[in-house]
């Protein structure tokens, strides 16, 4: 283009315009012009690439980012499925079912034109009637791009079902008008699971409960929340080389299922007698809850297995937020400030408790029943406590505050530590006869009263017992006896043996919240006062599951067992991962001492009813042995008491034990209500251990025979719980797989069958019959009376060489 | 005479660059449309190469079309002035009778024998030879002020048909350009013409000011929001920045040699209509920025050469033509990538040779062989 070129002027000129005479030429103004073009059209060209640059520098790497991540907008998460949680029998406490939320793709919906908006809707209508139709409507409309809305949430499976049936339908039916389709893939389901507990509230403390369905909180679902979870899946489509999505799908690994060692009926069976507890006693003496706290443990004392567990209060599983049934009367202290110190300011908390510890100690050496001096420490320890409950003196709806919730979700029986009184009475002797410092035929003089270290501390019989041997001692919870066997066993002894058995110490089990209560047990500070007072159990504090594990192996021959609630973790295959056998964590006595100790306890519970203070906790028919126990709480001027009792049955061969404890009961003369303890745990024991099959080894006398007729009344109408009955139908198929696993042996099933409500099983007709003379089974078939052991038919004229 | 037989004996100026810079555009523009729609086409069951083979047809007839066009005398257009004019207005018009089409939502194209067709496009032709005409006869009149009036009135008429009829501002713009660029290099007074220029920058950065601001409420017209948008995109991504941001990260994420041809991840659904108006955000994309410089180094190679043929064409009829087709490939290309880079606020214009649109390339080749047979008339010394 550089060459010189010549324009044809004359020839045009002479030839090609008739009418002008000149050809109008390009002149060289307008070339330069044309060139000035040029060179701007270049500039902006120029403008363009440096902008190219910069956005390539400035942005290049988030958008590059921003690529990627659009990309995976195809992949989905396929939620994993977590594990049920279950009962030795299979039956389910806890299991997570599949549900659906509705995505509504309103690009789709509009594509031809939105012909198909009407049927679809309509479709979505019939399938799910909670939908708010009009909202979608309106939805499409104004935001014809949006690709994903969700509307409704955790829609269940059959509606899933017959919406995709519906579509299916709508688009192989051919002679269907176009506008009558029902728009394809507009509408699709996002899955995921939610939590159901079908017992509700039935072992809520053991059990816990989750958060946004895979976060356990509290309980098992917090200790195993790892085993029970599983790994999200994924779905996820790339190009191949043809240009067609290929879709690759990583399935989910659902989560591991646990076995417990806990027994829906036994849980319910003890949940049902704390609740009449606390109905009976409501109001009773003063305005409020029957007591403080109830805890019940029931567990194995040979393996550490546990097979009820049950505080008050309970909170429904399924909606634990839901604190309207609840009586909080007890936790409204936590958010509205202290009813006895309604006016402590913030400010002078810590002052305020070192006066207050200063009172207790004056108050105790002053009061001729102060039990006690208690360590500095232990005490500031507890004001503390208190101290820090009192802070929180906002005012808010008790209904939604967190302190209460947390107080309410809290288990009582591990996260809760108390002086545990004179249950600790049978510890004491156990390491002085282990020790060698007792041998337990030594007697003791009590005249009501034993003076140590400048106070004087009380029997409970103030007027005294007279002289007691050991055995004795114990029967009638005499704490000048207990006192003169700790002062034998010396602090030292009495220390190794409190760490041996446990105090202070986590006992692991598995359950999330469990403590240890170390900041308030002694240490080789304690002086002679202390050591007085441990001996009968105060002045230092345990939880109930320290309590109840050593207790076990104060009996089972003298070893300390685990305690657990879970048995085995199988896959969703349900093949066994793991298996938790009975753990013996030590041997703490020797098997004689645990034979004497075990001796002492029956006295507690099987002497003359003048001379044991555990008689009524026994349940017809059987033998058992067992411990009292009323601690005198802080601040001992209040006069409020810790009740409890400990019971194991057959007293020869412990196969049970049931621990109850009553905090702070409504009652006027708390010092002496012990009994309310010792019948709980006769009503529980009475029938946990026909459930269980224990048989009763003794005759029954006639006022037992017709206690037993109505509380056979009871068993057979009130079956385990009225929430028992809700839950097996719930949760469909998989529910019932687990009552399957329940048969043992023959005598068991019919025991077991009669307990789960199986749908359409009258479970009244398979209690078992008791022979009234003798208190042994009787073959529902036969009529022929049962041994109680090997369920055969025996010679009634053989006596039975089990019996007591 | 002598000398004339002489010239005569010459071979008649071909172009050949240009000619090879045309084909090589229009290869490329195959390749990549291809490699941007596949995706689509396949998700529309088209079969990979629906684009493809549509464009191809598009760009054969095309080809036949520029070198028949070539091969005539570019004086006949003269005479063809006038129905160039009314052809290109009734075209347009055609569109509000049932031969109009509607795709996308938009009334833009004519169904003719099952061809579709962008009158527009037409109209882009009829006004470069009409102004080309108009301006040859009257070089004078439009110096005057009654003359430019005239003028301008007989411009505003396409253009606000465009506009009106089938809506679409951009390409009207464009025809107003293509107008106001030929008037400007023809005029004696052009000095006026850069002071029009920059007021209707001035205005339009007013206006832009006066949206951001809200002093206007953005939502009396789309057009308003997609200043708004144009300003802040991230702010409406999901609605009307969408293509644009979808663009922008496609650019951003090519780097300097890109992805690779056919890598582009953006085309797969996420930029929609990647064939389209926004293709070159696929080239930044897969070739990177290097590929866009090579693109646009291509046209203003093609620009180069229009420019060189109309400062040396044999008269101002033939210079005004290829001037006027300069301008299109010019106006057409920077808009295009000014809007694809975001430097100016989304409206549908199509990269020349390299988007789809069959229309497009038939019109636009036509446009390169009337440059082609005006090159042919130069004569060397």
């Amino acid at each position: 283009m550089r060459k010189k070129v010549r324009e044809r002027s004359k020839e045009n000129k002479n030839k090609e315009r008739p009418k002008e005479n000149k050809v109008r030429k390009f002149t060289s103004m307008m070339k330069k012009k044309l060139v000035l073009l040029f060179v701007a059209v270049l500039a902006i060209f120029a403008g363009l690439l440096v902008r190219i640059v910069h956005i390539n520098r400035d942005n290049g790497d988030s958008y590059k980012k921003q690529v990627l991540s659009q990309q995976s907008y195809d992949s989905t998460i396929l939620p994993f499925k977590r594990g049920s949680i279950e009962d030795r029998n299979g039956s389910i406490f806890a299991y997570s079912e599949k549900v659906y939320n509705v995505i509504v793709d309103a690009k789709l919906m509009n594509t031809d034109e939105g012909v198909h908006i009407e049927p679809t809707l309509r479709a979505l209508k019939e399938c799910f009637p909670e939908a708010d139709i009009d909202e979608i409507r309106t939805y499409i409309k104004e935001n014809p791009g949006a690709q994903y809305k969700k509307f409704l949430k955790r829609m269940e499976n059959d509606k899933v079902v017959k919406y995709r049936e519906m579509e299916a339908e709508s688009a192989a039916d051919s002679e269907l008008d176009e506008s009558e389709k029902i728009s394809k893939n507009a509408v699709w389901f996002e899955e995921e699971y939610i939590r159901k507990y079908p017992y509700d509230s039935v072992a809520c403390d053991a059990i816990g409960f989750v958060q946004g369905n895979n976060v356990g909180q509290y309980g098992l679902e917090e200790f195993y929340n790892s085993t029970l979870n599983g790994l999200n899946g994924r779905a996820y489509g790339y190009l191949n080389n043809d240009g067609t999505i290929e879709r690759t799908i990583k399935q989910a690994t659902d989560g591991n299922t646990i076995i417990t060692t806990l027994d829906v009926n036994i849980q319910s069976i003890v949940e049902k007698h704390i609740r009449e507890f606390a109905d009976k006693y409501k109001n009773n003496y003063r305005l409020g809850p029957a007591a403080d706290n109830v805890g019940v443990i029931v567990m194995n004392p040979n393996n550490g297995e546990i097979y009820a567990m049950a505080s008050n209060p309970v909170f429904n599983l399924n909606d634990p937020r839901n604190m309207e049934d609840i009586d909080l009367t007890r936790y409204l202290s936590l958010v509205s400030g202290n009813k006895t110190e309604p006016d402590v300011p913030i400010d002078d908390e810590v002052a305020v408790d070192e006066e207050e510890t200063e009172d207790i100690t004056e108050e105790i050496s002053a009061d001729d029943a102060g039990e006690e001096t208690l360590n500095e420490e232990d005490i500031t320890g507890q004001a503390e406590e208190s101290g820090n409950s009192e802070a929180e003196t906002v005012s808010e709806d008790p209904l939604e505050s967190t302190e209460i919730k947390n107080a309410v979700w809290k288990n009582f029986c591990i996260s809760d530590t108390y002086e545990p009184g004179s249950t600790m009475k049978p510890f004491t002797v156990a390491a002085a006869i282990d020790a060698g410092k007792i041998t337990g035929n030594e007697s003791y003089e009590c005249d009501g009263a034993l003076e140590v270290g400048g106070h004087v501390i009380h029997c409970h019989n103030r007027f005294g017992d007279g002289i007691l041997n050991v055995r004795e001692g114990i029967a009638k919870s005499c704490n000048v006896v207990l006192m003169d066997i700790a002062f034998a066993l010396k602090r030292d002894e009495w220390l190794r043996y409190n760490r041996n058995f446990n105090f202070g110490l986590k006992t692991n089990v598995d359950l999330a919240g469990e403590v240890n209560g170390a900041e308030t047990t002694f240490t080789e500070k304690m002086g002679l006062t202390d050591l007085a007072v441990a001996s009968f159990g105060q002045g230092f504090n345990v939880t109930m599951i320290q309590m109840i594990s050593g207790f076990s192996a104060l009996i089972n021959g003298g070893y300390y067992y685990q305690p657990h609630l879970v048995s085995r973790v199988i896959n969703p295959e349900g093949a066994v991962v793991n298996e938790y056998g009975d753990r013996i964590v030590k041997q703490v006595i020797s098997s004689e001492t645990s034979d004497k100790i075990r001796d002492y306890c029956t006295a507690v519970v099987m002497s003359d009813p003048e001379e044991c203070t555990g008689w009524t906790a026994r349940p017809a028919g059987y033998t058992m042995g067992g411990k009292t126990g009323t601690a005198e709480k802080l601040p001992r001027s209040a006069k409020n008491y810790l009740i409890s009792f400990i019971g194991f049955v057959p007293a020869e061969k412990p196969e049970v034990i049931c621990y109850v404890v009553i905090d702070h009961p409504n009652v006027e003369d708390q010092s002496n209500s012990t009994r309310l303890a010792t019948l709980m745990c006769h009503d529980i024991m009475t029938e946990v251990l026909r459930y269980l099959n224990i048989f009763p080894t003794l005759e029954l006398t006639e006022e037992e025979q017709e206690q037993l007729k109505n509380s056979e009344l009871d068993f057979s109408e009130g079956a385990v719980s009225e929430n028992a009955v809700s839950g097996n139908s719930v949760s469909g198929n998989e529910a019932q797989e687990g009552e399957g696993q329940t048969g043992e042996d023959a005598g068991t099933v019919s025991v077991d069958n009669a307990m789960v409500p199986v749908e359409g099983e009258e479970s009244g007709e398979r209690v078992i019959q008791y022979d009234p003379e003798t208190g042994f089974p009787i073959d529902p078939n036969t009529g022929e009376v049962l041994d109680p052991v090997t369920l055969l038919p025996i010679d009634e004229n053989v006596p039975s060489d089990l019996e007591f | 005479m002598k000398r004339y037989q002489a010239v005569k004996e010459q071979r008649t100026y071909v172009d050949r660059t240009l000619i090879f810079i045309v084909l090589f555009l229009l290869c490329f523009g195959l390749i990549m449309i291809y490699s941007a729609s596949a995706y689509a086409a396949m998700r529309a069951n088209e079969g990979s190469a629906f684009y493809l083979f549509s464009q191809a047809k598009a760009t054969l007839i095309g080809l036949a079309a520029m070198v028949i066009v070539s091969r005539f005398d570019y004086h006949i257009l003269r005479k063809l002035a006038w129905p160039a004019y009314g052809v290109s207005c009734i075209a347009v018009l055609l569109v509000l009778t049932p031969l109009g089409m509607t795709k996308n939502g938009a009334r833009r194209w004519l169904n003719i024998m099952g061809q579709s067709l962008q009158p527009a496009e037409i109209c882009k032709v009829g006004v470069i030879v009409f102004f080309a005409a108009y301006i040859c006869a009257n070089l004078k009149r439009i110096s005057k002020a009654s003359g430019f009036l005239q003028t301008m009135l007989l411009t505003f008429l396409p253009c606000a048909l465009v506009y009106f009829v089938t809506d679409n501002l951009s390409t009207a713009i464009i025809i107003f350009c293509i107008v106001y660029i030929m008037l400007f290099v023809a005029s004696e007074k052009s000095i006026w013409y850069i002071l029009g220029a920059v007021a209707v920058a001035g205005l339009a950065l007013l206006m832009v000011y006066v949206v951001e601001n809200n002093i206007i409420p953005a939502e009396m017209s789309f057009r308003l929001n997609r200043i708004k948008a144009w300003r802040n995109p991230e702010a409406y991504a999901s609605s009307t920045s969408y293509q644009t941001l979808q663009a922008l990260y496609s650019i951003g994420s090519g780097g300097f040699l890109g992805k690779g041809l056919g890598q582009s991840t953006q085309k797969l659904g996420y930029i929609p209509e990647a064939q389209n108006d926004m293709i070159f955000s696929i080239i930044c994309e897969e070739l990177g920025m290097f590929g866009a410089l090579a693109v646009m180094l291509l046209f203003i190679l093609l620009i180069w050469h229009f420019m060189m043929i109309a400062n040396n064409a044999p008269d101002l009829f033939g210079s005004l033509l290829v001037t006027g087709v300069m301008t299109h490939f010019a106006v057409q290309v920077v808009l295009n990538i000014a809007v694809v880079t975001n430097t100016l606020p989304n409206t549908g214009i199509t990269l020349p040779f390299i988007s789809y649109g069959g229309t497009s390339t038939l019109f636009l080749l036509t446009e390169v062989g009337i440059v082609l047979s005006v090159s042919r008339s130069i004569r060397f010394e």
